[in-house]
């Protein structure tokens, strides 16, 4: 079946409507990452705050004078490292629990209040953990094969004369296992729409008709994340340029403005691509009830898992 | 050798296509050395004469060599040591075991083993002129740590002494196999750096041999002489040598012989491969022409503007300031990809750079490398000081010198990264190198004795460097510089010590410097000082105020405020520092401590606050560990505080949406 023509944009009309989603999920993190950074800042303002050498860190960024600070015995940044690792899982974790909520509240198109958000998301949770279990074991193969396309690598570095066909092997290699991830998490994703869209418990019987699904649809549903991905990286580069080249060093506010925009742009896409794929399995499971023969079959419906709304 | 402690420019350069005869052109090897041209530059204590033959395939150079020795001892001479560097490449020997304790220096081999990494030198017979055949005779000792199975140093014993003023010929026949590329010399692929390949005699000084075995930090030292050698290896082979191209020849085995020629200079190497393309260029100084020769790796062309704009630059500055360059040539190799490990390496006209085919323009590591290695040329090639004994004689004076340098040529703060995002410069380079491990070692310290790799780096290289930045402040930069100069007249082609230097620092300048030498070269003293306190208090503080809302005594002109401002010495090093004091008024203080006591404190009883105290506001003691204790501005600005959050907050957030991408 073919994509939608117009489910790139529905989707992002999607967050767009529910854009609830979006803003509280950036506020958990920006929460976790403002507690990381205030276990650097506070030590880093004893030294700093009342520094002229200070100003070496505000105009321009002078990556000796942060090196500096970073090699004093008592250096206030060297700390903070394992609490970025923590919340950072923390996050992750939340992440786990919230998609039950935001694929509920996108399948349905809906706004979820407080309540039936966070039991949409305890509903799925234990199933989505075994999800990620799942995902961690389909991951084994591709890391085997980056592995085996390291060897490659390191097989051409070490025998050519030229630089290049090592590049090259790293350009290939890095393609392909980039290809395969992206595949990798669609079809993950796909399983969780299901589990949400049909109240499927038993994850490996999702996780086979995603497969199903996926594969028989895999150049609209690749060229729709992929797309998705595309513009998230363009649109994050750019952003990067205008970072480096046109704001001022020390334009410390309207760099974090800039910031944080990136942060919540590039969220936005990633809740683009689960919107998107969600408003596909939709359109998909109509066109399949619309071309069926003789009876429509009675859509799962769990107490967490309510009928799409009228839009 | 330059330590690792780092877009290319495509542009066209005048690439010289190779002729199957090394670069030899008619006009090179017609050419003779400047220093050829009087009287040698050098007391010739050796004279080499090597004939070798590579085998490529096999990674070994079979080689004769006859050394005549020169006895300017003053006294008869009997034993005779000699270095075989390539056997510190075995798994027992002191090199290995300091790699397995500590590290290397640069990108050596890690603490494993690794067999590709085996070098050897045999010694197949030794006679001496008119002694026979002492082959026999030949025993390994190890001077510095009796390690029985350390075979880089041998020695003869003589059937008679060689007398005073006399002189004996030593001939060898020796094989060598070249290691994988480690510490700067060895094979990749069709690609060969052979440098320390060939028996060498230790040097007579301070009254005995010295001789020192290979070890994991340590160079090299030897007598000046000449060099005359007839390297054979196949004709498709480009080569480049530390010495003239004399004469080439195709042989009808599919081999040529070339031949070089080099005097007044302490060592010879070499390198080739069929894959190097030859840029040519040329340089005019004081002492006449320098003929450049670049031996490119494939990939690398595009670096070739930025050395040649490097090489030119250094070698102006270095004729202006410290001497003129005498050699009439320079080699510069630029080793392939895969093998930077025989980059950042110095011998006489010969250098070793290093790039990738991905650098950068902003990072200026091919600048930098380069530089440093023909600013050994002048510190180590011609003033050839002992690098086993006293390696911040060459390693840290060229790290100084590198300093002026990239900053001459690059910009001050921008000499080593020069992004639109991120900058740095050399002075903070040698700074940070050496801070982190900053009182481990004094610099004297014999190059093998130092705690570790990490510290003999950061102190050899940086602290020295840092020393010396430091001294301008002392001593004036142009009187440093001209110290520098007389000690670079005085001394080159011979082997002075660091008293040497020190004294010629102390005599160009007319100072008694002892009480800082003490300190920074011989001691291990920390120089941190700090302002622990700067504040103002209304002297009539115990008056009551009457009025209502906030007070604001700034508001109240003719009120007088009491002020301190203390300065404390954190560390053990006592340096006189400036210290200004800046009032809300405008006005501003200047103090001069001697530094002596722990802390001093200063009182000033004025009609306006305190703004601000900062101790070396011209940032000209880099000895300082600690930059950021050096001020204290009353009033707080978090400015960096909220940059540096910004940017962790940014990485934070966005290493953790990766991470949630696996759900």
């Amino acid at each position: 079946m073919a994509a939608k023509p117009r489910t790139f944009l529905d989707g992002a009309g999607l967050v767009w409507r529910r854009q609830a989603v979006l803003w509280w999920i950036f506020i958990v993190n920006a929460l976790l990452s403002i507690f990381t950074a205030i276990q650097m800042m506070e030590p880093a303002a004893g030294a700093l705050n009342h520094s002229f050498a200070a100003d070496r860190l505000v105009h321009g960024f002078d990556v000796a004078a942060l090196f500096g600070l970073v090699a004093q015995p008592e250096s206030p940044i060297q700390g903070p490292g394992p609490a970025f690792l923590f919340f950072s899982i923390v996050f992750m974790v939340f992440m786990l629990f919230a998609t039950g909520g935001v694929l509920a509240t996108y399948y349905r198109d809906e706004r979820l209040t407080a309540g039936p958000f966070f039991e949409a998301s305890g509903y799925h949770f234990w199933r989505f953990l075994r999800l990620l279990i799942y995902f961690a074991i389909a991951l084994i193969p591709i890391g085997i094969l980056a592995a085996i396309f390291g060897k490659l690598y390191d097989h051409f570095d070490e025998t050519s004369i030229s630089p290049f066909p090592a590049v090259w092997v790293f350009v290939a290699s890095a393609v392909v296992v980039l290809f395969l991830l992206m595949c990798l998490r669609l079809w993950f994703d796909m399983a969780q729409i299901i589990a949400v869209a049909e109240d499927e418990r038993r994850m490996h019987k999702a996780l086979r008709r995603a497969a199903a699904v996926v594969s028989r649809n895999f150049g609209s549903l690749f060229w729709l994340y992929f797309r998705i991905s595309l513009v998230s990286w363009l649109v994050f580069g750019l952003a990067l340029q205008l970072w480096k080249n046109h704001l001022q060093p020390d334009s410390i506010l309207t760099a974090l403005f800039l910031g944080q925009a990136m942060m919540v742009f590039w969220l936005a896409c990633r809740l683009w691509q689960r919107a998107s794929e969600a408003l596909w399995y939709r359109r998909y499971l109509a066109d399949a009830f619309a071309s069926a023969p003789v009876t429509e079959p009675e859509p799962a419906v769990s107490h967490a898992m309510a009928a799409p709304a009228a839009r | 050798m330059w330590h690792l402690t780092r877009a290319v420019i495509l542009a066209g350069a005048a690439a010289f296509a190779f002729s199957g005869a090394g670069f030899a052109s008619p006009s090179q090897a017609n050419q003779q050395p400047a220093a050829s041209t009087g009287k040698p530059l050098s007391t010739r204590v050796v004279a080499y004469s090597v004939e070798a033959k590579l085998a490529p395939e096999k990674h070994t150079i079979t080689a004769t060599e006859t050394l005549t020795y020169q006895n300017l001892t003053g006294q008869p001479q009997q034993t005779f040591p000699f270095h075989l560097y390539l056997n510190a490449f075995q798994p027992q020997s002191t090199f290995m075991t300091e790699v397995r304790l500590y590290g290397t220096r640069g990108n050596g081999p890690d603490s494993g083993w690794d067999a590709k990494h085996f070098g050897s030198i045999t010694v197949s017979k030794f006679e001496a002129e008119g002694m026979g055949d002492l082959t026999n005779k030949m025993e390994f000792i190890q001077p510095d740590d009796h390690n029985a199975n350390d075979l880089t140093v041998f020695q003869v014993t003589l059937p008679r002494p060689v007398p005073p003023g006399g002189s004996v010929q030593f001939r060898m026949a020796f094989q060598d196999l070249m290691p994988e590329v480690v510490e700067r010399t060895g094979y990749k692929r069709d690609f060969f750096m052979v440098g320390q390949w060939f028996p060498k005699v230790g040097v007579w000084w301070k009254g005995a041999w010295n001789c020192h075995q290979f070890h994991a930090t340590t160079e090299f030292f030897a007598d000046f002489g000449t060099f005359d050698v007839k390297l054979t290896l196949p004709q498709n082979e480009v080569v480049g040598a530390g010495g003239d191209l004399v004469s080439s020849a195709n042989n009808s085995d599919g081999t040529k012989t070339l031949v070089f020629h080099s005097e007044d200079v302490h060592d010879f190497s070499w390198t080739a491969s069929p894959s190097y393309q030859l840029v040519e260029d040329q340089w005019t100084g004081s002492a006449g022409t320098v003929k450049i020769h670049l031996l490119m790796s494939p990939g690398n062309m595009g670096t070739v503007p930025r050395y040649l704009s490097a090489l030119k630059g250094t070698l102006k500055l270095f004729d202006e300031w410290y001497g003129p360059y005498p050699y009439d040539r320079i080699t510069v190799v630029d080793p392939p990809h895969g093998a930077l490990d025989a980059g950042g390496m110095e011998y006489p006209t010969l250098i070793t750079a290093g790039t990738a085919w991905n650098m950068p323009k902003g990072a200026l590591l091919p600048e930098v490398v380069l530089e440093h290695e023909f600013g050994h040329q002048y510190w180590y090639g011609m003033v050839a000081t002992n690098e086993f004994e006293e390696a911040w004689l060459d390693e840290g004076i060229n790290s100084y010198t590198e300093v002026k340098v990239m900053d001459a040529l690059y910009g001050k703060g921008t000499s080593v990264l020069n992004f639109p995002f991120a900058s740095m410069g050399e002075d903070e380079q040698q700074q940070l190198s050496y801070i982190s491990q900053p009182d481990r070692d004094p610099i004297t310290r014999f190059a093998w004795r130092f705690y570790g790799s990490n510290s003999y780096g950061g102190i050899t290289y940086g602290k020295t460097a840092t020393v010396l930045l430091t001294l301008e402040k002392i001593i004036g930069e142009d009187t440093m510089r001209r110290a520098l100069h007389t000690y670079f007249l005085r001394y080159r082609f011979t082997h002075p010590t660091g008293e040497d230097f020190l004294k010629t620092i102390e005599e160009v300048s007319g100072k008694n410097l002892r009480w800082y030498f003490d300190q920074a070269v011989y001691g291990t003293n920390i120089l941190d000082y700090e302002i622990l306190n700067a504040h103002s208090d209304p002297i009539n503080w115990y008056e009551k105020k009457h009025s209502f809302g906030p007070q604001r005594d700034d508001e109240n002109k003719d009120q007088v405020y009491r002020t301190y401002v203390s300065v404390h010495r954190k560390g053990d090093f006592v340096f006189p520092v400036d210290v200004v004091i800046k009032f809300n008024d405008g006005q501003s203080v200047v103090e001069h401590w001697d530094g002596r006591d722990r802390w001093v404190r200063y009182e000033y009883e004025r009609k306006s606050k305190v703004k601000s105290a900062e101790i070396d506001p011209q940032h000209e003691i880099w000895l300082d560990r600690n930059f950021f204790n050096n001020s204290y501005v009353v009033k707080e600005n978090h400015r960096a505080v909220h940059k540096l959050g910004n940017l962790w907050l940014f990485a934070s957030e966005w290493f953790a949406q990766w991470i949630a991408w696996l759900t």
